[in-house]
């Protein structure tokens, strides 16, 4: 295992990370490609033969499907200060662990999973802690990366707070 | 003297009690007197496509499993088994013959018969009545144009006569194209702490909100269909069709204003459907009413053109399920349909740049009227009223109902008026009879 290219992935998610819970958001999306699918799919309870069918596959209605412009116009509408379900804004504590290097892949594009807990409080007792994982497709800029595909898979069927309101 | 419920309604003046929102005993009877007799959205028939498919839902805070059964027709049952009430189905969705319960192993075939009791002979010595003890069946189920309704009141209306002429504006979208709608494959499913009254009338009448709720969503490339003017009192309605339902419509004068209200990336299926549906549906609901929000009685609600359909399940007076899903035309091309399921996520749903700001409107509004002080004062659901349009037929001769102005809440009284009328009317649904034939 490369150490290196695991540090600094490591470091990577982990300044990403930061920059959604401080909101700086702009700077934030600036870290995903200009073809980037930024993508939840919903998933669901399944039993007997239907197992393996829990997550919805690409394409089908989700919880997040956005590409560089949808995703900056979300940005933007926090910005406008009339995006009144999150003003105030949440507070997220996003912990990133169980980072992996998955796969080399071409053009030094590597894909890599990590782990997600964020604990998000707003106004007075919404509280909710989100689990679950993410799969993410890193290619190289500079001495850094672009986030040039995220698939996030939150570990709910039904979501138990009002909204996903917040960055995965 | 007024009756326990009409009275907490005032319709003269718009006054609307707080407590119908957060009194336990309320929410306990709206079970029996509302849940138990309405019919009840359970989803689309395009939800099962395959024989044997089942999905679960609730009707009211009974769970239900909806299955295509081997004859191909549809069947709803209690997803309770008749030993000790276990789930039967712990599953979302899938594809089988029979249900099996997981703790002793009753099986229920999808029709709803009992069809293995381990130890029947053994055990119950053959004397348990297996007839009278297969998944209770809803009283009676339906389909408008593909949407499938049930009911557990044997004495309810039909269908039809339950949505009254509400059925001949949803053609507005069951039946505007060949082969009607279908429901995108997902369904979106998340709890809100209110109640679920507050998400019904905010969509069956309230498009005073928008300018302001949603302002973020408008300007930062979120923007809805039909497209909204910034200001108050353009051109549109609010219908009232009587029965609980309602919704609000703006209004094209002409082939262009249609064109003009709709949004760039859909504006080409616009110019190609329009004279379908014009002749399809005539005049009035193929090119003049250009509708946005809606709700049908109790608690479903749904965006025209936004392509969202949701059910609003009652958990408790604060806690409600919203689940939601994504209908289009059978007829529209496959990028059309991903379009609009891509449309509706990022404004309605889990993710909703629109949804959020609601949610935390009606949140907002159920926690502040929770205090003693605070539940004596009445809402205000006053708008309009007085300004009734008093002859629809001036507006078009074929408009069925009442007419209010675009921002006025005229539906929300009906909403509500007709909630009272339910809430005040004590015969108890007559929910279907399993009682077995005695022990032999």
């Amino acid at each position: 295992m490369d150490m290196g290219l695991w540090f600094r992935v490591q470091a990577f998610l982990t300044h990403e990370a930061r920059l959604m819970d401080d909101q700086h958001l702009e700077e934030w999306v600036a870290l995903f490609s200009d073809d980037v699918r930024y993508w939840m799919p919903l998933v669901t309870n399944r039993t007997g033969r239907d197992q393996g069918k829990e997550i919805s596959t690409y394409g089908q209605v989700a919880h997040f499907d956005e590409n560089k412009t949808s995703l900056s116009n979300r940005v933007r509408r926090l910005d406008t200060g009339m995006a009144w379900s999150e003003t105030p804004p949440s507070r997220t504590r996003h912990l990133v662990t169980n980072v992996e290097v998955m796969e080399l892949m071409d053009e030094g594009v590597v894909r890599i999973r990590s782990n997600f807990l964020i604990y998000r409080s707003h106004l007075e007792y919404d509280l909710e802690i989100f689990g679950g994982y993410r799969e993410d497709y890193l290619r190289p800029q500079g001495d850094s990366w672009l986030i040039c595909r995220r698939d996030i898979i939150l570990d709910q069927s039904v979501v138990t707070q009002k909204n996903l309101g917040i960055f995965f | 003297m007024k009756s326990h419920f009409e009275h907490l309604i005032d319709l003269t003046k718009g006054d609307i009690n707080r407590n119908i929102f957060s009194d336990p005993e309320t929410f306990e009877l709206e079970l029996e007197r509302i849940f138990a007799k309405c019919w009840l959205l359970l989803g689309h028939e395009s939800m099962l496509p395959k024989v044997n498919d089942f999905f679960t839902t609730y009707m009211g805070r009974d769970p239900v499993i909806v299955t295509r059964k081997a004859d191909g027709t549809i069947g709803c049952y209690l997803n309770m088994c008749r030993h000790r009430g276990n789930r039967v189905c712990r599953a979302d969705s899938g594809n089988a013959r029979a249900f099996s319960c997981p703790f002793h192993g009753w099986t229920f075939s999808n029709d709803g018969r009992l069809s293995n009791v381990p130890g029947f002979k053994e055990i119950y010595l053959e004397k348990l009545d297996i007839e009278a003890h297969g998944l209770v069946p809803v009283a009676k189920i339906a389909s408008y144009k593909g949407l499938l309704f049930a009911t557990f009141d044997n004495n309810a209306p039909t269908l039809e006569d339950y949505l009254g002429d509400m059925a001949w504006y949803l053609d507005m979208i069951l039946d505007r194209r060949e082969g009607g709608i279908e429901f995108l494959p997902g369904t979106h499913k998340w709890l809100v702490h209110t109640n679920w009254k507050f998400p019904v009338d905010n969509f069956i009448g309230d498009s005073y909100h928008g300018p302001v709720s949603h302002k973020s969503a408008w300007v930062s490339g979120f923007e809805g269909m039909p497209l909204r003017k910034s200001g108050y009192g353009y051109e549109g309605f609010q219908v009232n069709p009587g029965g609980g339902h309602g919704f609000g419509t703006r209004w094209a004068a002409n082939k262009e204003e249609v064109f003009e209200m709709s949004l760039p990336e859909f504006r080409d299926y616009e110019k190609m459907r329009l004279d379908e549906s014009i002749q399809r549906l005539g005049e009035l609901r193929g090119l003049h009413f250009s509708p946005m929000h809606a709700s049908i009685f109790p608690n479903v609600s749904l965006l025209w053109q936004g392509g969202a359909i949701r059910v609003w399940h009652p958990k408790g007076p604060k806690l409600t399920e919203a689940w939601g899903w994504v209908f289009v035309d059978k007829a529209a091309p496959d990028d059309y349909k991903r379009e609009k399921g891509l449309h509706m996520l990022q404004r309605h749903g889990t993710s909703g740049t629109w949804e959020a700001d609601d949610v935390d409107n009606w949140v907002q509004c159920h926690s502040s009227s929770e205090g003693y002080v605070a539940r004596r004062y009445p809402q205000n659901l006053e708008m309009g009223l007085g300004d009734e349009i008093t002859d629809p037929s001036s507006i078009h001769p074929d408009i069925r109902g009442k007419l209010g102005r675009f921002q006025s809440e005229i539906n929300q009284r009906g909403f509500y008026r007709h909630w009272a009328k339910m809430m005040d009317d004590a015969t108890a649904p007559s929910v279907p009879d399993m009682s077995r034939k005695a022990c032999s």
